[in-house]
């Protein structure tokens, strides 16, 4: 739907055809490609355990490669416009296409161990801070920028009148663009993350509140004067709800920001609830809106149905509605019996965590019938367009265009007239200052405030004197395509570098506070990737924030040190399971062979599934030694070990495991998966207190 | 409801430049936006001056430690009045504790010992609880210890963390209910 807008509304925008048809057919055909392989290697283990990069590493290459055959693509239309000055809808189109370039690229930099599998070079905290610089910015630079260029062409079209304010545009532009890279950390929050960055996630995520409305605004407000036409048009009808969903959502998103907000939220259903309403409400509702314009100016013969596509709205906005309020009670209920405590706030009030995953059964039911609602809706549009389009022929024509004289060289703004110049130069002493301020220690920190105050006054008197020359200036960037993409990347790139490359140039002992985990034996290692295989990060964090209720469930909190060697981290975003950081040693080795063959033997009217084929496959000990030699190359302190060694260790712990089973009265051979799972279980938690002389 | 689209004002000019027959506004940003935008700006100073610049913020790490002796405290007086022998023999008579002793059991010590209690002769992983041998005792204080304390080699976690000492005297109380007070 993006790709499809973008490439619809560019050409349009800047009257000039797409640049190369073969770029467009390799782009969409590569892409598909990559749905198919992605459909085919998930379900089969071969993931990374990030969220939204879980691709291994071959298909990370091939999406990356796409994405670039999609920039050249369009930069290219671009450096053939014919018309010079870029419309807001294309400043979104080439914020997403860098932003989303510069994080994937980051976020997936492995080092492989075999074709299919590979360790990410980030580990532990450096390795959830980039995750979540890049989980959270993929859904604001993949999911919302595109959609809100889409919005800047799509709305004003259908609904025939002005946008409402080209000033918000530029203000709501740049915030944003600027603004949402900072706001990362917001993931992990109360985590064992050090403070500053969780300050610095939650106060850049509520200044995020107005940038994003400002988007909100501009779509609603140009509506005034057409809002008698909802009742008739249904792609308006899909574009104000889309809206609506997107201001919604993002005020929830601030909100769950908030320290004390998340300590409740995180971990539960009410995340999950809060995507779906981005993801189906705005850009569920946006594609739809979208696609009922496009069918009859494509195939050039009217919507076969609007009474279809009326039908489709409504049991769409009512699937999202029961979907998104099943995840908020589901979420809200499970956090506030997660965290009740009882007796005096002494101990918990709901110690068995089965009762919190059975107090919110009904609301899955809740949700499956609103996804169900809002799958029938697509449905019907799927038949709608079928109806439509058969026997129609698409428009293959071409448009004369009213092309402006080319811009004259004096409109041209080199390096120096794009950099040195007033609005620049403030926004970047302003971000230098601030972080001076915030990360600076005393003199630095002051200076840093002076300056900050100082660029402020500065900014707001020339704003006074000189504000028509800076709206002169922007109107001239906006003739020069390149410097414009160099300045919005700068803007995105700033927040991620002052905020990743301190953790990750930081010594590894400043990470550690004072503890450090203990290394995984070669037999644990191969269970860890087996934990990674079957997914189980999906439904059990690793992290035990600094609460009260997560110490007295789960034992004393997380340190950074206790996940530094860990390639990927495992830290988690979801506990539809309890927590594991501390749950090595807790059980005997035969409950948890137990428990992976049937859960419910174990724990009656446990949700878990059961991993009977762990106990029958034979363990891969054949691609140790190449994964051991990446972790070591990542900085894990393995010795130097032969294969031999490798095997040697691997079968000596394999059969102290299984002699445990025999002696409680279980048969599994030392070579079976699960010996290996059962090592690295009761692994978890084990570390060696380092004190801080001791660690430099 | 209005029928007729409405003309724009005429103090709002639309901008000379059009785009694929997009026209824009140049309105003025609203106030509520503006001042959404400058308390959010104002919030960060203060919340990181508070917290990161001047230190007057309490670290979450000294909340927790602070919360978690608290905590300790209570238990400590709670343990005050200690359990003897005589006073679980009491309570495993008492069918309210009893009754409380067995819904915590078959929640939370069923899945290893069973709900018959028999545990290893019941296919299960714990001990058997009914047939008269007592591994680390048989007294009750000494069975109290061991669900309180647990039996780390052994695979018994210790409970009294979890579920809190009330709860673990009404589960004593129900095992002891399947034993006779030896005179």
């Amino acid at each position: 739907m993006m790709f499809a807008g973008i490439y619809y509304s560019t050409q349009r925008l800047v009257k000039a055809r797409l640049a190369s048809d073969f770029l467009s057919a390799l782009h969409f055909w590569g892409w598909q490609a990559i749905i198919v392989a992605a459909a085919i290697t998930l379900p089969l283990g071969f993931s990374r355990s990030k969220e939204y990069a879980e691709l291994i590493w071959p298909i990370n290459i091939a999406v990356a490669f796409i994405w670039v055959v999609f920039a050249v693509n369009f930069f290219w239309t671009l450096a053939r416009r014919r018309e010079p000055s870029l419309y807001v809808a294309i400043w979104f189109y080439i914020a997403t296409i860098v932003t989303v370039a510069m994080l994937y690229i980051v976020n997936h930099l492995s080092i492989p161990t075999s074709l299919l599998h590979s360790y990410p070079v980030f580990g532990g905290v450096q390795d959830a801070l980039v995750q979540w610089w890049y989980g959270h910015n993929a859904v604001a630079f993949f999911l919302t920028t595109p959609i809100l260029g889409i919005m800047y062409y799509f709305l004003p079209k259908a609904a025939e009148r002005p946008v409402y304010s080209y000033r918000l545009s530029v203000i709501h532009f740049w915030s944003l663009v600027f603004i949402y890279i900072w706001a990362g950390p917001h993931h992990l929050l109360n985590t064992s993350l050090p403070d500053w960055l969780q300050t610095l996630g939650m106060t850049f995520s509520l200044m995020l509140w107005a940038p994003s409305w400002g988007g909100m605004l501009n779509g609603l407000l140009t509506l005034r004067g057409a809002w008698h036409k909802l009742r008739t048009d249904p792609v308006l009808k899909f574009f104000a709800a889309a809206v609506t969903f997107y201001g919604m959502a993002t005020f929830e998103g601030p909100l769950l920001s908030i320290k004390s907000v998340n300590g409740l939220a995180h971990y539960t259903d009410w995340i999950i609830g809060h995507v779906h309403a981005g993801a189906l409400g705005w850009n569920g509702f946006m594609a739809a809106g979208m696609i009922y314009w496009l069918l009859p100016k494509l195939w050039n013969k009217p919507l076969y149905s609007q009474s279809l596509a009326n039908l489709h709205f409504w049991t769409g906005l009512v699937g999202i509605l029961l979907y998104v309020a099943a995840m908020w009670v589901s979420g809200i209920t499970q956090g506030l019996m997660l965290n009740a405590t009882t007796e005096g706030g002494t101990v918990l009030a709901y110690p068995n965590f089965l009762d919190t995953l059975n107090a919110i059964r009904p609301m899955m039911l809740m949700r499956v019938i609103g996804g169900g609602l809002y799958l029938v809706g697509w449905l019907v549009l799927a038949y709608n367009l079928w109806r439509t389009i058969r026997g129609a022929q698409t428009v293959n024509g071409s448009i004369e265009v009213y092309a402006e004289k080319p811009a004259a060289a004096d409109t041209r703004l080199g390096f120096a007239g794009s950099v040195f110049n007033a609005p620049v130069l403030l926004s970047v002493f302003l971000t230098g200052f601030a972080t001076l301020w915030m990360l600076g220690e005393n003199l630095v920190s002051v200076a840093g405030l002076v300056g900050a105050l100082l660029t402020v006054v500065a900014g707001y008197a020339l704003l006074y004197s000189r504000g028509k020359v800076w709206q002169g200036w922007y109107e001239r960037l906006l003739l020069n395509a390149l410097p414009f993409t160099v300045l919005t990347f700068v803007a995105v790139a700033a927040g991620g570098l002052i905020q990743i490359v301190p953790t990750v140039m930081v010594q590894k002992a400043a990470n550690m506070e004072d503890r450090v985990q203990v290394p995984y034996t070669p037999l644990e290692l191969a269970g860890r990737d087996l934990y990674v295989r079957e997914g189980c990060y999906t439904c059990h964090s690793q992290m035990i924030r600094t609460m009260v209720p997560d110490v007295l469930r789960y034992g004393d909190y997380s340190r950074l040190g206790e996940s530094i060697y860990d390639y990927p981290f495992q830290w988690g975003s979801r506990r539809a399971g309890p927590d594991l950081a501390r749950v090595g040693g807790k059980y005997p080795d035969v409950w948890h062979l137990r428990h992976m063959e049937d859960p419910r033997s174990i724990s009656v009217g446990s949700n878990m599934p059961s991993y009977p084929w762990l106990s029958e496959r034979n363990l891969d000990v054949a691609s140790l030694p190449a994964k051991i030699n990446v972790q070591r190359t990542l900085g894990v302190p393995y010795g130097p070990l032969t294969p031999q060694q490798i095997f040697d260790q691997v079968n000596e712990q394999a059969k102290g495991i299984a002699k445990n089973l025999r002696d409680a009265g279980a048969y599994v051979a030392p070579e079976k998966e699960i010996i290996a799972l059962i090592a690295y279980l009761q692994k978890l938690g084990q570390f060696e207190p380092v004190t801080p002389a001791a660690a430099n | 409801m209005t029928n007729a689209p409405k003309t724009p004002p005429p103090e709002d000019p639309i901008r000379e430049h059009t785009y694929d027959g997009i026209q824009e506004y140049d309105k003025r940003l609203p106030n509520w936006w503006l001042f959404t935008l400058y308390a959010t700006i104002v919030f960060w100073i203060g919340y990181w001056f508070y917290y990161e610049t001047s230190g007057i913020g309490p670290r979450d790490t000294a909340v927790l430690a602070a919360e978690l002796e608290r905590i300790e405290a209570a238990k400590l007086a709670a343990a005050a009045d200690l359990l003897d022998d005589g006073t679980l023999w009491q309570m495993s008579r008492n069918s309210v504790f009893v009754q409380a002793g067995r819904a915590t059991f078959n929640s939370t010590c069923a899945s290893c010992h069973k709900e018959s209690l028999r545990g290893a002769e019941d296919g299960g992983i714990g001990a058997s609880l009914v047939d008269g041998t007592w591994v680390h005792g048989g007294r009750p204080t000494e069975i109290f210890a061991v669900v309180d304390k647990g039996v780390l080699e052994k695979g018994m976690p210790a409970w009294g963390p979890i579920i809190g000492a009330k709860k673990t005297a009404e589960v004593v109380a129900y095992i002891l209910s399947h034993h006779e007070e030896a005179k």
